[in-house]
C-alpha cells in the first residue's frame, strides 16, 4: 500500500517538474500542430474568412494538396529548396578542411612570441599614425596588411585559437545583418565584389580570345575527362565496398543513381532528350550493377542490406556538385570564345535569374564552413586514438591514405549527422535570405518554400495552402528524421 | 587540404599563411561593413572601399533616423525573457528526465525528443492565428510566449544533468531535503555550465530572430533590431553608409560576446551533437 502511494508521489513530483515546461509546450506546440492539420484541409482564406466577412469554413480534403501538387509553382519553389542545398556538400568539405588545418596548428617555441609581440605593437602603432593622418584608396590593404600581422601573431600566440574564432564569426553573426550586408556586397554597380571582378574577368576574356581555338577544345576535353576519372574512381571503390562486404545493395543502388545524376544532365545539356538521356543513363547502370552482381562474392550473406549506406550518401553528395560543375563545363566549354568575344560582364548577382541561387549559396558557404559543424569536426578528430595513425605510420602510409582509411571513415558518423542537419534546415531555410535579399526574385529563383509558405500564409492570406505547404514540408522533414535514426544510430554503434 | 590528414600537430609559415588567408576572407566583409559607414551619401555609391574622410557623425545619425536605441531595447527585453523562461523551465523539466525516478518518464522523454524535428514552419500559421484569438498580435508577450518553451534546452540540460553523480542527490536526500532544495541548491549550481551555453544559445537565437516579429509587430516603436534595420533598405530610401553604420552597431556587440563566451558555446555545441 505505502509502495503504491510512494510511487504516486514520486510520478507527482516528477509531472510537477515538468509542468511549466509541458504546458508551454502543449500551448505552442502540440495545439498548433492540430490546428495546422486541421487547416490544411480548409479553404480558409483570409479575404473571405475575417471578423468583417465570417463565411463558413468549408472541408475540402485534399483539394490543397492537389492545387499544389498541380501548380508547376510549387514544384518551382521545391526544386529552389533543394537546388540551394547543393552547396551543402561544399560546405561539409569547407568544414572538415578547416578543422583539419586547426588540428595541425600548434604553439610556436616562446622565443618566436617576443619578436612577433614587438613586430605587432610597432604596425599596430604606425597604422593609428596613418588612420589619424587620413589615408588615400591605397589605405585599405594597409588595413589588411594590419589585420594579417595581428592575425599571425595571434595565431602563433595561441595556437590557432584566434583563427578558430575568426572562422566562427560569420556563423554566429549570420542573421539580418550580414544579410543586409552581402546585398551590398553583391551590387552590380556600387558592391566591391564586381568592382574586384571585372578587371579579373577583363584579362580573362582576353586571354581566351588570344588562344581561341585551345579553349574551345580544351574546356571540353579537360572537364569531360576529369568526369571520367572521379566517375570511374567512385565506381572502382563501389565494386571494391561490395566485395569487401562494406557496402550492401542499398548502398550500392545509392551510389550508382548518385552517378546517373550528374550524366543525365550532361546527355541533357548536349541536347539529348529528357527520355533518351535518362533511358541510357539507366542501361548503363543497370548493365553495371548486373556485372557487379555476377562476380563471384568471396563472402557469405554477412553484410547487412543497408550496409555502407551512410558513406555512400556522403560521398555520392560531394561528388555530385562537382560532377555537375564539370558537366557544364564540358557542355558550355567549346562556346566559351564565342560569348567571351564582347569581354566578359561580371554577373548581376541578385537581379538575375540563373546568377540568384549561386550568390546566395556562395553567401552560405562563408557563414557555414566556420559553424557548429566545424566545430563538430574538431571534436569528432580529436576522439580518433592516435594508435590508428600510428600503426598506419608503421605500415607506411601516405598522407592520403591515412585520411581515407582513418580520418575519413573515423568521422562517418559525424559526417552524416551534420549531413542530415543540414538537408533538415536547408528544407526549412532561405525564408530571410528571400525576404531581405531578393524578394524571392528575379522571377521566383529564390523563392524557397518557407518564403513561399510566408507569402500564402501571411500576405495573400491563403492559409488553407500555406498549411498543406507546411505539411509536405513535414512529411520531408520527417522521412529525413527517420532515416536518420535508422542509420545514425548504427553508425554510431559501428 | 584534405591530402594532410591528422598528423602530430606540427605548423609551420605555409600553415600559418593558409590559415591567414582564410581568416581575412572571414573578416573582409565586416571591413568593407565598417568603413563603407564612415563614408558619405555620395562616396557610398562609388565601389571604392576607402572613405574619403572619416564621418564619425554618421553614426549620431543614426540614432536620429531611427529609433536605434529604442530597437536595441526591444530586441534585449525580448530575448532576456525568452532565455529566462526557456533556462528556468527547461532546467526544471531536464531535472525530471534525468534525476527523478517515475514511471513513464523516458517514454515521455523521447516523445518530447521527436517533437524537436518537428519543422517551426508547420506551426507558425495558426500560432499566429493563436495570436489574434489572445490578442497578443503586436504585443512583446506575442513575441515571447511561443519561443519560452522548447525541446531543445530540456535536452540539452538533460545530457548535462546525467553528467552529474548521483550520490550528491542522495546525500541531501538524506539530510532531509526536499526535491525541490536538491534542484535548486545542488543540482543547478552545478549545472552552471549548462545553463550559460543554453542561454547563450538561446539569447543569441532570439535576438537574430527576424521572421515572428516581421509578422507579429505593428507598432514602430516595438521593433526588434533586425526588423527596425530594415528601415535603411527599403521602397523608400536607400542610405547603405547609415544602414552600415546601423549593421555595424549590431554586430560588434555579438562579437564582443562571442569572443569573451566562445569556451561555453563550443561546449555546449558538442554535448548537443551527441544525440546522434
Amino acid at each position: 500500500m505505502s509502495n503504491r502511494r510512494s510511487e504516486l508521489r514520486r510520478t507527482l513530483t516528477g509531472v510537477g517538474f515538468l509542468l511549466p515546461n509541458i504546458i508551454g509546450f502543449l500551448a505552442f506546440t502540440l495545439v498548433p500542430l492540430a490546428m495546422s492539420f486541421f487547416i490544411a484541409f480548409t479553404d480558409w482564406d483570409i479575404l473571405r474568412h475575417n471578423i468583417f466577412r465570417n463565411e463558413p469554413l468549408s472541408f475540402v480534403g485534399l483539394e490543397n494538396f492537389v492545387w499544389l501538387f498541380t501548380h508547376p509553382e510549387f514544384w518551382h519553389y521545391m526544386g529552389n529548396t533543394f537546388f540551394l542545398m547543393l552547396g551543402l556538400p561544399f560546405a561539409i568539405a569547407g568544414s572538415l578542411g578547416a578543422a583539419l588545418l586547426l588540428t595541425r596548428v600548434s604553439r610556436h617555441p616562446a622565443a618566436l612570441r617576443g619578436a612577433l609581440v614587438l613586430a605587432t605593437l610597432v604596425l599596430i602603432a604606425s597604422g593609428l599614425v596613418l588612420l589619424l593622418g587620413g589615408m588615400a584608396e591605397m589605405g585599405v590593404w594597409f588595413i589588411f596588411g594590419l589585420l594579417a600581422a595581428g592575425m599571425l601573431v595571434g595565431g602563433v600566440l595561441t595556437g590557432g585559437t584566434i583563427y578558430r574564432t575568426l572562422f566562427y564569426l560569420p556563423h554566429f553573426t549570420a542573421g539580418v545583418a550580414t544579410f543586409v550586408l552581402w546585398k551590398k556586397l553583391y551590387n552590380p554597380q556600387t558592391g566591391p565584389i564586381n568592382f574586384a571582378l571585372a578587371p579579373v574577368l577583363e584579362q580573362f576574356a582576353a586571354a581566351v580570345q588570344a588562344a581561341a581555338p585551345v579553349f574551345a577544345v580544351g574546356v571540353p576535353l579537360v572537364a569531360g575527362g576529369l568526369m571520367l576519372l572521379l566517375a570511374g574512381w567512385q565506381v572502382r571503390r563501389l565494386v571494391r565496398q561490395w566485395d569487401d562486404a562494406a557496402a550492401g545493395p542499398v548502398a550500392m543502388a545509392l551510389g550508382a543513381a548518385l552517378l546517373a545524376l550528374p550524366a543525365v544532365f550532361l546527355l541533357h545539356w548536349l541536347d539529348v532528350p529528357v527520355p533518351l538521356a535518362t533511358g541510357g543513363v539507366l542501361a548503363a547502370a543497370a548493365g553495371l550493377v548486373i556485372f557487379t552482381l555476377r562476380r563471384p562474392r568471396p563472402w557469405g550473406p554477412v553484410c547487412a542490406r543497408d550496409a555502407g549506406v551512410s558513406a555512400e550518401i556522403a560521398i555520392g553528395l560531394g561528388l555530385v556538385p562537382i560532377l555537375l560543375l564539370l558537366a557544364a563545363g564540358v557542355a558550355l566549354g567549346s562556346g566559351l570564345p564565342a560569348a567571351t568575344a564582347g569581354g566578359i560582364e561580371p554577373p548581376n548577382w541578385l537581379g538575375d535569374y540563373a546568377w540568384a541561387k549561386p550568390a546566395i549559396m556562395i553567401m552560405a558557404l562563408w557563414a557555414a564552413i566556420g559553424s557548429n559543424n566545424m566545430i563538430l569536426y574538431l571534436a569528432g578528430l580529436s576522439n580518433i586514438p592516435p594508435e590508428l595513425y600510428e600503426a598506419a605510420d608503421m605500415d607506411g602510409a601516405s598522407p592520403m591514405q591515412r585520411f581515407w582509411h582513418i580520418t575519413w571513415p573515423q568521422l562517418a558518423p559525424v559526417t552524416f549527422f551534420i549531413f542530415v542537419m543540414g538537408v533538415i534546415y536547408g528544407l526549412q531555410g532561405g525564408f530571410e535570405m528571400a525576404r531581405i535579399m531578393t524578394l524571392g526574385g528575379p522571377a521566383g529563383s529564390t523563392t524557397t518554400l518557407s518564403y513561399f509558405i510566408y507569402i500564402e500564409g501571411f500576405e495573400t492570406g491563403r492559409l488553407g495552402y500555406a498549411s498543406a505547404a507546411a505539411w509536405v514540408l513535414f512529411a520531408l522533414v520527417f522521412v529525413l528524421s527517420l532515416l536518420n535514426f535508422r542509420f545514425g544510430n548504427r553508425n554510431a554503434n559501428d | 587540404m584534405t591530402d594532410s590528414a591528422n598528423q602530430a600537430p606540427r605548423s609551420g609559415p605555409g600553415l600559418h599563411t593558409v590559415m591567414v588567408v582564410l581568416s581575412l576572407l572571414m573578416v573582409g566583409p565586416f571591413v568593407w561593413m565598417v568603413l563603407t559607414s564612415f563614408k558619405s551619401f555620395t562616396e557610398a555609391a562609388d565601389p571604392a572601399w576607402m572613405p574619403g574622410a572619416f564621418r564619425w557623425e554618421n553614426y549620431p545619425e543614426v540614432f536620429r533616423v531611427i529609433p536605434f536605441l529604442r530597437f536595441s531595447a526591444n530586441s534585449l527585453v525580448i530575448a532576456g525573457w525568452v532565455t529566462l523562461l526557456q533556462v528556468l523551465t527547461s532546467a526544471m523539466a531536464a531535472y525530471s528526465f534525468a534525476r527523478l525516478e517515475w514511471p513513464g518518464r523516458d517514454r515521455i522523454f523521447f516523445l518530447y525528443l521527436g517533437t524537436m524535428m518537428l519543422p517551426g514552419l508547420v506551426m507558425l500559421i495558426p500560432t499566429f492565428q493563436l495570436m489574434v484569438r489572445f490578442g497578443l498580435v503586436d504585443s512583446y508577450l506575442g513575441l515571447i510566449l511561443p519561443a519560452a518553451f522548447s525541446a531543445f534546452g530540456t535536452f540539452l540540460l538533460r545530457q548535462f544533468m546525467l553528467g552529474i553523480p548521483k550520490a550528491l542527490d542522495e546525500a541531501a536526500e538524506i539530510d532531509g531535503a526536499s526535491k525541490w532544495r536538491i534542484f535548486w541548491d545542488v543540482i543547478l549550481p552545478l549545472s552552471r555550465p549548462g545553463l550559460i551555453t543554453l542561454a547563450i544559445f538561446t539569447f543569441m537565437g532570439n535576438y537574430h530572430s527576424f521572421f515572428w516579429p516581421l509578422v507579429m509587430m505593428k507598432t514602430v516603436d516595438k521593433f526588434p533590431l533586425p526588423v527596425g534595420l530594415m528601415f535603411f533598405d527599403s521602397e523608400r530610401g536607400q542610405a547603405t553608409h547609415l544602414l552600415m553604420a546601423g549593421v555595424t552597431m549590431s554586430v560588434v556587440p555579438l562579437i564582443i560576446i562571442f569572443v569573451f563566451l566562445q569556451r561555453q558555446l563550443i561546449r555546449g555545441i558538442q554535448i548537443g551533437a551527441v544525440k546522434g
